[in-house]
């Protein structure tokens, strides 16, 4: 009989991949439910002995049994877009089922989180450490250090908290890696729990992820045994994007409104309930197995370049004709990666703008696409590596919509806590309009009689583009986080290199 | 059963949690379709917390809602990823389609982002949109 | 009786068995260890721009308008929540800090009425000062966009209205409730733009207040200053 494998993965299921299962096995195949290979332009994709066909639907399967089908890709493995990878987090793709123990052991499992218990904690971090590890959530904070601070802080409770909050616009890959090969972040919360001596995680996930939620509880009963004593507690979100800020994180999963806490104290010292607690990404976690396994560490750091070491899974997505997951060693350019990896706009038209590291992250010109992907070089034209999301636009689009798009997100989005956000993100919005409709006169109040100290006379568009840059500044500097903090470089960077779409 | 059983069992689910409160306003609005200022007196009382302080969380979030709204729910991506794939041009379309009798509400990313417009109505996701897709959608739904 | 201004040094005192030194402007201050840099910098005779931040409670950080900077560290870090370090350097009146004070209270302002000169808190208001501290003439967004200004006021207590209008959404009131009075009565309703400060309608769990309006902005009232009179824990005139 046929074994035809198909991806369960959310992204799988939304192209179709039910129904086409669902075919295979009316036509008397046995079918595998695994991993996305995250070919996504692809999904439906389906495996026979290695050979891939895609995007399927339910009528093409007769023609891939019969031998005819005209969707064969070769073999996957191949493929160029899975050849040119580095895959270390993202090594099981496509090829295991999730939630199978005998296929996650025969590929390696727990092989890194039983040499970490041979090791001291001590060991442990101080691998992490060499292995050059930084956060993968967005502002690449070094994890052996994050560790070694909770390790250091003496409490009886301490905590490993995973964020899985995942909200960045362009972004997938946690999801992927929750879905596909959710033991994988179990065996590296393990190894980060033994590290500092936790006893408790939480996997915060958003609300937004059902299937990942469903995945990960299934995983968590199954391997239960093997991370004992540690105990993992899967906490769902309910629809607050800042919830993925940390500290904002935290209190929700204490039952509080999700507020960002002014730092110091750093969670590290004072954070989950109160207690020494490492939060950190779910690449961050998963890159961790691998790291640990005997010469993991100098493997992962001889990936990358400078101070940004090892892979990154990076995510293509937008309009690009080729989307999907691409995980490379840092230092890899924006033009290889839109054109040659991920064959230019999926509309034909010319590239005009992408946007990197989510809703926060600059919008990039094709002037830059020579920029090599990495936290420094990327700090450097003020733009965000962020979560790893690269967001393509054609020439349609346009940037001051974007930019007020930046804002009202800011403002939908706001936790509401300190005034330049809470205020500043609905007047960002309002400007952005003014001077897309200028010129503009004084508006009623301020031709009251009584309002002596108010302006009479309109305010020139070059006079409100000023007060942008100055409300941006504001922001920047004056925010709590970063969610007020760096929506000015969308909206600076938009109307830096398009002014012609603020008119 | 009644829904003061239902939300002493949902209470008595959670008892064992730390920091219990989000799972039983999850509970409690899948159960009911709100968490109304009933509900929320009772879960302050069970948790010995103050009305305010519940009520103050359930505001915050937008997956929490204090009236029930019967109509069904279809949450559209419109964030920058489905943007760039062209979901404002479908947008229209849906909320003709949607009208009265279907929630057309707005959600930021659902993860599909190499593969938008994308859409969700309960757990079933929707990739690969265009406007006749969406108003079928809709009016399957 | 008048109401006699006492300094307000931001942040609650810290006990500390060990000091650190800093300088604030020049002046060397010795301070317990956990000292912010908001006290510290009171005690030299200092006065950073505040809004959120009183002595009786916890700092909070959410106004922004402490920002300071501090030689060796990133960016304009609040002085309420930072703690106070061994041989930091501070400074507290910078140009860049003028501007970036005026920019937050200018956005205060545009969501706040123009009626100071009928307002009951007119001269005796912590928003006024701090936008005369600051230097607010002109409010370049105009007064035309997404306001408050709308809400109607709370008369139900006895002692003093709130009028959510004049609120600025700083959470002295919520936090003084729970931290001094542990009344836990207020709460911050909605998030972003739409936060305002709420008291559910229903009686209190645990607490058997049968006051509308939570005792604590009473007793902070009565404590030093007679009734009627400013509740000295709201600062944006929100509950007067
Ligand atoms: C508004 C906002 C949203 C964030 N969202 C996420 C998120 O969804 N996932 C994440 O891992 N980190 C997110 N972060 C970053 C976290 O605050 C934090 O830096 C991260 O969890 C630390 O883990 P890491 O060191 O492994 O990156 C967000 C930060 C901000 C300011
Ligand atoms: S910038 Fe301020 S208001 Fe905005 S989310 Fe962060 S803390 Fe909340
Ligand atoms: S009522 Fe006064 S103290 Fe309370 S949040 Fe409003 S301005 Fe602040
Ligand atoms: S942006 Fe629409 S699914 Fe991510
Ligand atoms: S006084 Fe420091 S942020 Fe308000």
């Amino acid at each position: 009989m046929t074994l035809i494998r198909i991806s369960d993965d959310a992204l799988a299921l939304a192209c179709g991949a039910d129904a086409v299962a669902a075919a295979f096995a009316a036509a008397g195949c046995t079918v595998e439910r695994v991993s996305s290979w995250g070919l996504h332009w692809l999904e439906p994709l389906v495996e026979v002995g290695g050979i891939g066909y895609g995007p399927m639907a339910p009528d093409d399967v007769s023609a891939v049994l019969a031998g005819t089908s005209t969707k064969s890709i070769g073999m996957i493995a191949e493929h160029p877009f899975i050849a040119r990878q580095q895959r270390l987090t993202f090594a099981r793709a496509g090829k295991t089922r999730p939630l199978s123990l005998d296929d996650y052991s025969a590929t390696g499992g727990w092989a890194g989180l039983t040499r970490a218990r041979s090791l001291s904690p001590d060991q442990v971090i101080a691998e992490v450490t060499q292995s050059g590890l930084r956060g993968r959530g967005g502002a690449g904070f070094p994890a052996g250090i994050k560790w070694k601070t909770v390790a250091d802080a003496a409490a009886s409770h301490k905590y490993v908290v995973c964020n899985a909050d995942e909200g960045d616009s362009g972004t997938f890959a946690d999801r992927m890696l929750m879905e596909g090969d959710p033991y994988h972040l179990i065996e590296g919360m393990t190894i980060a729990a033994y590290a500092v001596g936790a006893s408790q995680g939480y996997i915060y996930v958003r609300s937004e992820y059902p299937h990942a939620i469903t995945k990960l509880n299934q995983a968590i009963v199954l391997s239960a045994d093997i991370i004992a004593p540690f105990r993992i507690e899967v906490r769902v979100g309910a629809g607050a994007y800042v919830c993925g800020e940390e500290t904002s994180l935290l209190n929700s999963i204490e039952g509080k409104r999700g507020e960002v806490r002014a730092k110091p104290p750093l969670p590290a010292h004072q954070g989950l309930f109160g207690q020494p607690t490492v939060i950190n990404n779910v690449l961050t976690l998963a890159a961790v197995p691998h790291i640990l396994l005997e010469g993991g560490a100098a493997h992962y750091d001889s990936h990358g370049v400078a101070r940004s070491k090892g892979t990154m899974p990076i995510q293509l997505t937008g309009n690009i004709k080729s989307g999907g997951l691409f995980e490379t060693a840092f230092g890899i350019t924006l033009h290889e990666l839109i054109y040659d990896i991920g064959g230019g706009t999926a509309s034909g038209r010319p590239v005009k703008a992408v946007q990197v590291g989510g809703p926060l992250g600059a919008y990039i010109h094709p002037d830059r696409f020579d920029l090599p992907f990495c936290y420094e070089e990327y700090a450097g034209v003020d733009a965000l590596v962020g979560h790893g999301g690269i967001v393509v636009f054609d020439d349609t689009a346009d940037m001051g919509r974007l930019a007020r798009f930046a804002m009202q997100f800011c403002a939908a989005e706001s936790c509401g806590k300190c005034t330049p956000c809470r205020i500043g993100s609905t007047r960002g919005v309002e400007l952005i309009d003014r001077i897309r409709s200028s010129p503009r006169g004084a508006d009623s109040v301020e031709l009251l009689p009584q309002m002596h100290n108010a302006r009479k006379a309109g305010r020139s568009r070059e006079e409100d583009i000023a007060l942008l840059e100055d409300l941006c500044e504001t922001l920047k500097f004056g925010s709590l986080c970063a969610l007020g903090g760096f929506t000015p470089y969308p909206v600076l960077s938009a109307l830096k290199h398009w002014p012609e779409d603020f008119t | 059963m009644n829904s003061a059983a239902r939300l002493a069992e949902i209470l008595s689910a959670n008892a064992g949690r730390a920091g219990p409160l989000l799972p039983i306003l999850h509970d409690v609005q899948a159960a009911f379709g709100c968490i109304d200022r009933d509900a929320e007196a009772e879960i302050a009382e069970a948790l010995n917390l103050s009305r305010a302080e519940v009520h103050g969380v359930v505001s915050f979030y937008h997956d929490f809602s204090a009236e029930a709204d019967p109509r069904l729910v279809v949450q559209l991506c419109r964030a920058e990823a489905c943007q760039a794939r062209g979901v404002e041009e479908i947008v229209a379309a849906g909320e003709r389609a949607a009208g009265e009798r279907v929630c057309l509400k707005t959600v930021y990313c659902l993860g599909l982002c190499s593969v938008g417009p994308a859409a969700r109505v309960g757990d079933a996701l929707h990739a690969r949109l265009d406007a006749a897709a969406l108003v079928a959608l809709i009016e399957a739904a | 009786m008048g109401y006699e201004p006492q300094v307000d040094f931001g942040t609650p005192e810290v006990q500390s068995e060990t000091v650190v030194t800093l300088t604030v402007d020049g002046r060397v201050v010795t301070v317990p260890t956990g000292t912010s840099v908001m006290r510290a910098a009171a005690l030299t005779g200092g006065s950073i721009p505040k809004l959120c931040a009183t002595d009786n409670v916890q700092a909070f950080g959410s106004c922004r308008l402490c920002l300071v900077e501090v030689d060796g560290m990133r960016g304009t870090p609040a002085s309420c929540t930072t703690p106070a370090a061994e041989g930091m350097v501070v400074h507290t009146q910078t140009p860049r800090l003028a501007k970036l004070r005026k920019g937050v209270m200018e956005l205060y302002i545009s969501d706040h009425p123009l009626d100071c000169l009928t307002c009951s808190a007119n001269n005796d208001c912590e928003l006024q000062d701090t936008a005369a501290q600051v230097g607010l003439r002109d409010v370049r967004y105009g007064y035309a966009g997404e306001n408050h200004l709308g809400l109607e006021a709370d008369t139900s207590n006895p002692y003093f209205d709130f009028d959510p209008s004049k609120c600025i959404a700083c959470s002295r009131c919520v936090r003084a409730c729970d931290e001094v009075q542990g009344t836990f009565a207020l709460t911050i309703d909605g998030r972003g733009f739409a936060s305002k400060v709420r008291r559910p309608a229903t009686s209190l769990i645990g607490a058997s207040s049968g006051r509308p309006w939570p005792s604590v902005t009473v007793s902070y009232a009565t404590d030093v200053t007679p009734l009627r009179s400013r509740p000295l824990v709201c600062s944006g005139s929100g509950a007067r």
